[in-house]
């Protein structure tokens, strides 16, 4: 019997020896943020190397439609750092295509860090939370970062060849960047002028949300969280970073999960890979 | 989910949500006979709602040319093919005669995982907006002679928003971004609530929503509701050069009123049929099927009434009533709600009383090739 027991940890043993051959990475069965002084917003930054890593297994969004019928992303690889008021999450997946030019039929690669708004042993459901159990979502997506990085926001950028007549916010009359002009232009951009945050022109890559369950995603009451996502060789390598959960200090657990969508895919909204509730330590001051 | 009832079927149907009908229906009758696809309709609706960045590419309103016009690219053709026998048949309903589909609709034929059956257009499939155009079914070789039903033939299809009564795109929003306006039955798509996903631009069947790069957002037609609510009609109704369009509003079969225009001509003589009722959405435009065209082919896009419709319709001259209300389409920008023929005369009204009054036979002039008054001829070829 006790060998039964033990083969599993001794089999992870050797798995961790194993990536231990191939560099020092510290692999955990959950996400450890590390308390640093200060966070490292550039997925590169060296820092990254004091945290532990926490592979992930994505599963598929089957539980509601639109479902997810197909698996793509297999894992996402997650570290976490804190300052104390903030936690980084860099989180890095492979991806072979980069998707970040909006379009019909156009979708784009992005990730989300998930956490229960309040720190309890009964964690609300992992897909979205639940009716009086809300989570915390804090979204990236890549043409956000594309349009962070200085892409212009033209119709030109996506497609190059377009030649446009006219636009009514260009007429002669108005004066360029008065007021007039503005809002003859948001006139042409409902969304934008109802002030839907996801309508861009975004200032931050990643958005704040909150949701009590399936459908109910809506941005939350401030938008704080930053991040930075890089496109690397194999993948991508986002930093996600957002104000610490209440409550949530050294030696406390809480739970994470995240969400990779792969653009090249279809992946959006509800069609996405996710992971269930992975519990998230904070380690003590070392 | 849940069982609702879909007159144009003739049956109960599987949807999303319970049935839940409108107070009242907005709804409209296009006279596909008389568009001549100038496309007014078309920059009526352009300059008027979507001039702005994102938008270019978007036509709320467009007209194609049948059979080989389509925006997006193969829109109907598509669907067509992935939903599988469209059949019909006729049944006896509470001593009427009623078309029951037996086929099954988007919403029955949902693959796994999905809440409607649907494809997504790329980008690509809006870059041809007039494929197509003026392109004949078949070929005229010499000695040909034109006979009914055209051996030869196309004909413009006009085409908006349906304002569904089903709506596929509400149906698939997974955010519950799309609502149905519980006052006049508009879809419409809340831009502060859309997240992008695009799940509405797949499940539309008739492709009239549409995704914005910019704004991240889809839009589609509203129906001009601010017009509606001022009691006008729509701007690609009222700029109509072939006056082929009359919006009003649309009551269940059992409650219709012959004094209501929209009831008269798809109730009562039922003239005006559905585009594609096999999909599933109760739609609410409805077509004068065109006469020429082979039925094989306006059988399967408005359904089995259509050799019906098509002789009534062909036999408007000999009736009056037809043939008046007929006239009051595009003769004025308001919403005529009510209508009644008074001997020669058509009389359109709504709740304040009579809005016009437009002659059965308009009055003919013959103007002289050569005028004596001014002895100067008024043609170039005398
Ligand atoms: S025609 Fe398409 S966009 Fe319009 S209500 Fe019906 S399903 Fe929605
Ligand atoms: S304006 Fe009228 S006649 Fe001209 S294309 Fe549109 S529907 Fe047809």
């Amino acid at each position: 019997m006790r060998i039964r027991y033990l083969l599993p940890w001794l089999l992870l043993l050797f798995v961790a020896g194993l990536a231990g051959c191939r560099s020092a990475v510290q692999i955990t069965a959950e996400v450890v943020a590390v308390p640093a002084a200060g966070i490292p917003e550039r997925p590169d930054d060296s820092a990254w190397n004091s945290a532990p890593e926490h592979a992930a297994k994505l599963l598929l969004q089957d539980l509601v439609e639109p479902r997810l019928m197909q698996a793509s992303t297999a894992e996402v690889r997650v570290r976490a750092i804190t300052s104390g008021q903030e936690i980084a999450f860099r989180l890095e997946w492979m991806d072979a295509t980069k998707n970040d030019l909006p379009g019909p039929a156009h979708f784009m690669d992005a990730c989300a860090v998930q956490i229960p708004v309040v720190i309890d042993a009964n964690a609300p459901d992992p897909q979205m939370g639940q009716q009086g159990k809300p989570v915390e979502i804090a979204f990236w997506r890549a043409d956000w970062q594309a349009s962070v990085d200085g892409r212009p926001d033209s119709i030109k950028e996506i497609y190059p060849n377009a030649s446009i007549d006219h636009y009514p916010f260009e007429a002669r009359s108005l004066e360029k960047g008065s007021v007039e002009q503005r809002e003859m232009a948001a006139r042409y951009a409902p969304a934008r002028a109802l002030g839907n945050r996801r309508a861009g022109p975004r200032e931050a890559p990643v958005e704040d949300m909150v949701a009590e369950g399936p459908g109910t995603l809506a941005p939350a009451a401030s938008a704080t969280s930053k991040g930075r996502g890089v496109k690397t060789a194999n993948g991508w390598s986002v930093v996600i970073v957002r104000r610490l959960p209440a409550g949530f200090s050294p030696g406390v657990r809480t739970q994470t999960a995240f969400a990779v969508w792969e653009g090249s895919h279809n992946e959006v909204g509800a069609r996405k890979m996710r992971t269930g509730w992975i519990p998230l330590l904070m380690r003590g001051q070392e | 989910m849940a069982r609702v009832y879909n007159w144009q079927l003739g049956r109960q149907m599987s949807y999303w949500y319970p049935e839940s009908r409108p107070q009242r229906q907005f709804a409209a009758v296009f006279d596909t006979n008389k568009c001549i696809a100038c496309q007014t309709c078309t920059l009526a609706c352009k300059t008027t709602w979507t001039s702005g960045v994102g938008q270019e590419y978007m036509l709320w309103n467009n007209v194609e040319t049948k059979p080989y016009g389509f925006y997006p690219l193969g829109w109907d053709l598509k669907l067509l093919d992935m939903l599988e026998g469209q059949k019909w048949s006729e049944r006896e309903y509470e001593g009427q005669k009623i078309n029951h589909y037996d086929g099954s609709t988007i919403f029955e034929s949902a693959p796994a995982g999905e809440r409607v059956l649907g494809w997504r257009p790329e980008d690509q499939d809006y870059s041809y907006p007039n494929v197509g155009e003026d392109d004949c079914a078949g070929q005229v070789d010499g000695g040909a002679s034109f006979s009914m039903e055209h051996m030869a033939w196309f004909f413009y299809l006009a085409r908006i928003c349906n304002h569904c009564t089903y709506p596929a795109c509400l149906s698939s929003c997974p955010r519950g971004s799309i609502y149905k306006r519980p006052e006049d039955g508009i879809v419409l798509v809340d831009q502060g609530r859309c997240r992008g996903y695009q799940e509405c631009v797949k499940a539309c069947p008739y492709k009239k929503v549409f995704f914005n790069p910019m704004t991240g957002t889809s839009e589609k037609c509203i129906a001009c509701f601010p017009k509606i609510e001022s009691g006008l009609q729509p701007q690609c109704f009222v700029n109509c050069i072939g006056k082929i369009r009359l919006a009003g509003w649309i009551s269940t079969p059992d409650k219709a009123r012959p004094d209501n225009p929209i009831d008269y001509l798809v109730h009562i003589r039922k003239i005006a049929l559905p585009l594609f009722p096999q999909f599933g959405l109760e739609p609410n435009v409805y077509y004068i099927p065109p006469v020429h065209v082979p039925q094989s082919f306006t059988r399967q896009m408005f359904g089995p009434g259509v050799a019906e419709a098509v002789s009534a319709y062909r036999n408007a001259a000999n009736d009056p009533d037809l043939a008046g209300l007929l006239s009051l389409f595009g003769s004025t920008e308001m919403m005529v709600p009510r209508w009644k023929r008074q001997g020669e005369q058509v009389v359109g009204m709504n709740e304040g009383g009579e809005i016009l009054r437009v002659p059965l036979t308009e009055p003919v002039h013959i103007r002289p090739a050569y005028d004596r008054l001014y002895q100067i001829s008024r043609t170039n070829c005398p």
